[in-house]
């Protein structure tokens, strides 16, 4: 039972949406 | 560096290592004191994680490289999270449940004495042999830039982190990089906000931002692959991966930080943390290389930022005519650059794309009149003196540093270096230490009191650290030698990787199948490092790979094992 997270499938989407958000806007700093 | 900066920096370091010292001053009375201490908590782990890996080179060349090339090095960190990830689920609980002191440790019980030995003997030659150029390469740089010596400032720097190491095992390590990274994150900041504080007046961050982007440095990612060059997206999801998975899953000196976790919740979220945090801390680090870059459109750089050149370009009277010459001519086309920059600004600001697109042909053309001189200013230079313009992107940040930045902070910024190369050599030198008292020394000497095997690791630590220090002075000398360290590393790290796999995955094979197709994988590799031009980003792959698959074919013939 991790902390803050309901679980830790939770925590491992959280790390792998944020690296995809992460690489999201430098794309459009990117194109930009 | 002004007395104040002295003051800066000798206080900054005394703080931090005396702290550490005092704070762990009973941890050598058990051996599982020294070697994993105090357990810790996630942030603590996670802290502990990023110091290591982050070197001086990190704070040197990466500032550097954004400012000649951009921000595209941030593509190969796209794979950490992943592996961050991978490493939570599968080796965490693994190592935490069989409480192990090394990842080697638990591929004895898991295969046998040959691979575990073998394993950690891979390591410690890599490790030992790189670990005291982490603390040469930046001594090198401020040798150059402040004229230190740099055998006392190598040494120096050598003794202060082996003592702390030697002292207090493990946790001295990890309090004073937690320290090491508040002066590092102190430093950093300062840095960036002086940086857009000196732009001229209406050029702000906004404005700095749309320059780099007019001048092709926000390049941060590119989708084009190419198996030659690690900056790409692709690279970074394989290359980057699997580089992120050796590094972090079987280098000791990684392993170790998060086998001082609390618990298995604690060493996951630490690595999580750092999962978290390292591509904003690497963007900001580039970031601060972009700014550097766009502070330069306005102020004239240097004809050569690797001042050692200079001053022996300035050394022959001919050298020092053509430099000064060069520089009445540079001041005027300068001055043209400038304005123009701020013609640029105004018409970005006016959102206006014919003003944007003539003011940007303006630019390019000063630019290239820019280029040009320098260019020519080289080729006379090369004719009379025989020196020729190297890359000094290892030099761009620091002389920024030293030249504009106010007393005090330089002390600050000088401090940040030193922490960042004592932080990570200190953790691979408490690794190095328990690799061979753990994994080489306990093993054939078992059953000995504690106070003998932290007797040991401590002189292991002594012995590691003098050597590393004096490999790397000695190898300084020969260019192609720290070459072929950084390359050992690289070759030897992918059948390290495929043992670990196969142990977490295919359970149903044996010590003798994995032995062998390791000895086979890294001749393999080797073999094809001498005849090919493979770019080493991808022996990693290929190492892991050939051990996976040896050990599936020759579990074939044997029976099962535990």
């Amino acid at each position: 039972q991790p902390p803050l997270l309901p679980s830790w499938r939770a925590w491992y989407w959280l790390v792998l949406g944020a690296l995809t958000a992460e690489i999201g806007f430098f794309v459009y700093l990117t194109r930009l | 560096m002004s007395t104040l900066d002295w003051l800066v920096l000798g206080s900054t370091l005394a703080l931090i290592i005396g702290y550490g010292t005092w704070r762990t001053r009973r941890e050598g009375q058990s051996l599982d004191g020294y070697l994993l201490g105090q357990r810790q908590a996630w942030w603590g782990i996670g802290l502990s994680i990023m110091a290591t890996q982050a070197s001086a080179v990190t704070f040197l060349s990466v500032p550097g490289q954004a400012y000649a090339d951009g921000m595209r090095f941030i593509q190969f960190y796209f794979g950490l999270p992943v592996a961050m990830v991978l490493i939570a689920v599968v080796a965490v609980p693994i190592y935490h449940r069989l409480k192990v002191y090394t990842a080697y440790e638990y591929l004895e019980g898991r295969f046998d004495r040959r691979t575990r030995t073998f394993t950690a003997l891979l390591f410690l030659v890599q490790r030992g042999l790189s670990n005291g150029l982490s603390l040469y390469a930046p001594a090198l740089v401020l040798s150059a830039i402040l004229g230190w010596n740099i055998t006392l400032t190598v040494w120096l720097m050598g003794g202060l982190m082996i003592a702390y190491t030697v002292s207090g095992g493990t946790r001295a390590v990890t309090v004073t990089q937690h320290g090491q990274m508040a002066v590092i994150f102190a430093g950093m900041l300062a840095a960036g906000y002086l940086l857009v504080h000196y732009l001229p007046a209406g050029v702000g961050f906004t404005e700095a931002m749309q320059l780099a982007g007019h001048q092709g440095k926000l390049n941060l990612v590119d989708f084009h692959f190419d198996p030659k060059d690690r900056y790409n997206f692709w690279s970074g999801m394989t290359g980057g991966l699997f580089l992120a998975l050796s590094y972090f899953g079987t280098d000791q000196s990684q392993v170790q930080r998060y086998l001082a976790g609390r618990s298995i919740t604690e060493s996951r979220l630490g690595l999580l943390m750092n999962g978290l945090l390292k591509i904003p801390m690497q963007f900001g680090i580039l970031l601060i290389g972009v700014l550097l870059f766009v502070f330069y459109q306005f102020n004239a750089p240097p004809v050569s930022f690797d001042q050692a050149l200079l001053n022996q370009v300035r050394s022959s009277r001919v050298g020092a005519t053509i430099l000064q010459d060069a520089q009445e001519n540079h001041d005027a086309l300068f001055a043209a650059k400038r304005a123009a920059t701020l013609d640029m600004v105004t018409a970005l600001r006016s959102s206006d794309p014919g003003l944007v697109a003539a003011a940007q042909t303006h630019t390019q053309a000063v630019d290239a009149a820019l280029a040009g001189q320098r260019a020519a200013v080289w080729e006379a230079l090369k004719r009379v003196t025989a020196t020729k313009e190297g890359p000094a992107t290892d030099y761009i940040f620091l002389t920024f540093v030293l030249k504009y930045l106010p007393r005090g902070v330089v002390g600050l910024l000088i401090a940040v270096v030193l922490s960042a190369a004592m932080g990570s050599a200190a953790a691979g030198l408490n690794s190095l230490a328990s690799t061979s008292v753990i994994d080489m020394y306990q093993p054939t000497r078992p059953g000995r009191s504690d106070a003998e095997y932290v007797r040991v690791s401590r002189w292991a630590a002594v012995g590691w650290g003098v050597l590393g220090i004096g490999f790397a002075t000695f190898a300084a000398r020969l260019e192609n030698l720290i070459q072929a360290v950084n390359i050992l590393g690289s070759l030897f790290y992918g059948p390290i990787l495929g043992i670990f796999v196969v142990a977490f995955f295919l359970k149903n094979v044996g010590g003798r199948a994995v032995f062998w197709s390791a000895v086979v994988a890294q001749a393999l590799v080797l073999l094809l490092f001498w005849r090919t031009d493979i770019a080493y980003l991808w022996y990693n792959i290929i190492g892991c790979v050939l051990v996976v698959v040896g050990s599936v074919l020759g579990k074939a013939d044997q029976p099962a094992a535990a």
